[in-house]
């Protein structure tokens, strides 16, 4: 069945200019809300402490979402020339 | 300045320039969405401005260099300026002259910072007598720039006709702001609303992904497949210079000068144009890949560099593409940067020309030795480790943090009202200079209209 295959095949949408999967989209979207805003709201009241502890949560939200999202890139190397 | 200051202004260069390798080899970032939040968040948190220059400057050289890099290894752009060299790099692709190309680019940029430099400086100081002229009609200015702007664009009329409806938003909201207390009466809400311009077409296609209509008609894709030439490690030879042909060298230095002098003008468009009318007469396709290539990349580097110093020194206002753009937080980033209290009016001449030196000298160092000899295991790791989606909810999460920031809860939504506008009007075609011409007029229009 042509259809089913596209399904497991054809999943990503472009989002600025590279692709992504939805689920992971809203996921990586919600880790990075959670843990920036959170970073901001921890820290203590007093400026900048607080927009740092943004900018690290925001940080720290980037490297979890690259530790358990997959690009959706293949590499494929060749000696030759195209 | 001290040795204490001066270290940490090779620090900032240095994370800078490691920080701008990855995200300018990623595809899809644009310069202004991708420097202009960490810009501001460094204004924000009171960084000694000296420092904030240098970071910004090292940021930019290195982002285009890398920019360009899987332009020449895979023929995808890694932003939107490095899009007009793709044609040209594909071309030396064919050839088997990937390598060639990187090596272009990388002396073409240590040209356009060369040269750039000490001619921004001495055009701001030109401008200086000028200066407060041009200050006091700052607000026309602006306005007659939204309409210069809208006019040369390519849907100038769309752009004409959308000035007016937009200032109303963006006013709109800051007297709502005002009128029910979330901020000062008067406070400006800048930051926010600039990143909802820049995040725009993100926010109305995350808006679309949640209608089911839209969301199961929208075009599917395969995972995406990059070709890679396997290559060794690449050298550079220790003198930029001699990789370059003396024609090549030449034509380089000239448009960095036409580039530096043409500050006010869109970057991607001039680098277009430039780059065609000089290599138009050459034959030979290698040849006219590469004289291109190395112009075109030491142009983009003129035009960003001089479209940041030269406003900055001269004016204090964001009088250029780049300034309203990824430097705009260096000119306004209220309460830290406001129109009177800026790194114009921070910095000495010394303190330019030293952040400068510092911050373009790092990444091209780094850029030049490190980044070009490793490109290829560089370009593989960005690719194969970090996800598109990352890189969309790192700068979410930062907007989110700005625009609560700026005023309250409430500004979230405020922040993707105008995102969803402004992303409108960006697919419809108003480009992001129109937009930010706008967010800066808006006060002075809207007072017009009220006959004020």
């Amino acid at each position: 069945m042509p259809s089913a295959k596209d399904e497991t095949f054809k999943k990503y949408i472009e989002v600025w200019e590279d692709l992504v999967s939805i689920k992971d989209l809203v996921m990586a979207l919600l880790i990075c809300s959670i843990t920036t805003l959170g970073g901001y709201f921890i820290a203590p009241d007093e400026p900048p402490r607080p927009l740092f502890f943004g900018l690290f949560g925001a940080f720290l939200g980037f490297v979890i979402c690259s530790i358990i999202i997959k690009p959706k890139r293949n590499l494929s190397e060749t000696d030759a020339e195209e | 300045m001290d040795g204490v200051l001066i270290i940490q202004m090779v620090l900032a260069a240095v994370i800078a320039a490691l920080m701008y390798t990855i995200i300018g080899i990623a595809p899809g970032t644009d310069e202004t969405a991708t420097i202009a939040p960490v810009t501001l968040v460094l204004v924000l948190s009171g960084l000694n401005p000296n420092i904030i220059l240098t970071f910004f400057m090292s940021a930019i050289v290195a982002s285009k260099l890398t920019d360009s890099i899987p332009v020449a290894l895979a023929g995808i752009p890694g932003g939107v300026m490095a899009t007009p060299q793709v044609e040209h790099a594909l071309v030396l692709k064919r050839f088997g002259l990937s390598d060639v190309s990187i090596q272009k680019m990388a002396s073409g940029s240590v040209i356009g910072t060369l040269i750039s430099v000490p001619v921004s400086l001495l055009f701001a100081h030109a401008l200086i007598p000028f200066a407060d002229a041009i200050k006091d009609y700052g607000s026309p200015i602006f306005f007659a720039g939204t309409i210069i702007l809208a006019l040369i664009s390519k849907n100038r009329w769309l752009a004409l006709v959308s000035i007016i409806p937009f200032s109303l938003l963006i006013e709109g909201l800051r007297h709502l702001y005002w009128n029910i207390g979330v901020v000062p009466k008067g406070a400006n809400v800048f930051i926010s609303f600039f990143l909802g311009i820049t995040i725009g077409p993100v926010i109305l296609t995350l808006f679309e992904l949640l209608n089911k209509e839209k969301r199961d008609r929208l075009e599917r894709y395969e995972r995406k497949t990059i070709v890679f030439k396997k290559t060794n490690n690449m050298k550079t030879k220790a003198n930029p210079f001699t990789i370059l042909t003396k024609k090549e060298a030449g034509l380089s230095a000239l448009s960095s000068v036409i580039g530096s002098a043409a500050f006010i003008l869109s970057p991607v468009g001039l680098t277009t144009f430039l780059g065609e009318v000089f290599s138009s007469r050459i034959k030979d396709p290698v040849k006219k890949a590469s004289l291109a290539i190395a112009c075109m990349e030491a142009l983009a580097n003129a035009t960003y560099i001089s479209g940041v110093l030269i406003p900055l020194i001269a004016l204090g206002i964001p009088l250029s593409p780049m300034a309203i753009g990824p430097a705009n937080p260096l000119f306004n980033a209220p309460p830290v940067y406001t129109a009177n209290h800026n790194m114009h009016h921070l910095l000495t001449n010394f303190d330019f020309i030293s952040a400068a030196i510092i911050g373009s000298a790092a990444a091209l160092i780094i850029t030049f030795y490190i980044t070009i000899k490793y490109s290829r295991q560089i370009c593989v790791f960005v690719f194969k480790r970090v996800p598109h989606e990352a890189m969309l909810g790192l700068f979410f999460g930062l907007v989110l943090l700005l625009a609560y920031m700026d005023a309250g809860w409430m500004n979230i939504g405020g922040v993707f009202l105008i995102g969803i506008v402004a992303g409108t009007l960006y697919r419809l075609g108003v480009n992001y200079g129109v937009q930010f011409m706008i967010l800066y007029s808006a006060p002075w229009i809207i007072s017009k209209l009220a006959g004020q």
